[in-house]
């Protein structure tokens, strides 16, 4: 086998099990925000919960598909530790942002679903009879 | 509460224009929107002339909590899914006297901002037809 090969082999090897415990934090901790989000509804949050799972998994392993392709081929160890290494690299900013995304989406749920249960900020000023109609 | 009251002033092209940008909000709580001035108001909050409501803005919930000036205000920022933070915060001890101030001024001079409102085309309010 050559080296461009094994610098493939050793990239998938990192970056999917990568991906893999970068989705299975953010399902393990991000249901605790979706359940508060969804007003203790459990089933409503885990089926959110596995869907942004879903599209999680499909961006990162969909990047780290088209991102296998090297140009130059790596020609000693050297140069496969670099190759490997920028590539590894550039998956886990990636995986980085697609994380605080994810959680940018839970928290914006959960703050809306705090100001949904929010009471009015200031007290009636005086009270009247409402004729019902 | 289910709803809110806003009790506004058809004769006053600011208070209009005021409700048309409210009620393209989208809303927590709904926004019912009734003129001071009409028969409804009378026959929904009798007494309601108590509360001068010609004056400032009134909110009134379906449970009959009046609401007057900047707290009528607070309470429609409130009513509105993009504006509830807003609301929270203008209703702290800190800003609620600069809120009330901007809405007097406002109300007082709310004929002066549109000079060429309902007013001016000779709309007919209930208090000019009592005279």
């Amino acid at each position: 086998m050559t080296p461009i090969v094994w610098t493939y082999i050793v990239y998938i090897a990192l970056s999917i099990p990568l991906t893999i415990w970068v989705a299975h934090t953010l399902y393990k901790n991000g249901r605790v925000f979706l359940i508060d989000s969804f007003r203790g509804n459990e089933r409503l949050a885990d089926s959110v919960n596995h869907l942004l799972v879903v599209g999680f998994y499909l961006i990162n392993i969909g990047y780290v598909a088209l991102a296998l392709k090297e140009r130059i081929a790596p020609t000693d160890v050297r140069e496969v530790l670099e190759t490997i290494s920028r590539k590894i690299g550039v998956v886990m900013l990636v995986l980085g942002a697609m994380h605080f995304f994810n959680i940018l989406v839970f928290s914006k749920m959960r703050r809306r679903a705090l100001l949904q249960a929010m009471p009015p900020p200031i007290p009636p000023q005086a009270q009247v009879s409402v004729a019902t109609q | 509460m289910t709803c809110l009251y806003v009790l506004f002033d058809a004769d006053c092209e600011l208070c209009l224009r005021c409700r048309n940008w409210l009620a393209q909000q989208p809303a927590f709580v709904p926004l019912v929107f009734i003129a001071f001035q009409s028969d409804e108001a009378q026959r929904r909050f009798p007494g309601i002339d108590a509360l001068k409501p010609g004056e400032q803005l009134l909110v009134i919930s379906d449970e009959g909590a009046v609401y007057r000036g900047a707290h009528a205000w607070i309470m429609c920022l409130w009513a509105l899914e993009n504006y509830r933070e807003h609301a929270q915060r203008m209703a702290h001890p800190a800003l609620l006297p600069l809120a009330k101030a901007v809405c007097e001024l406002l109300s007082r001079n709310r004929f002066f901002l549109f000079p060429n409102g309902p007013q001016a085309r000779g709309y007919t309010s209930r208090s000019s037809q009592r005279v």
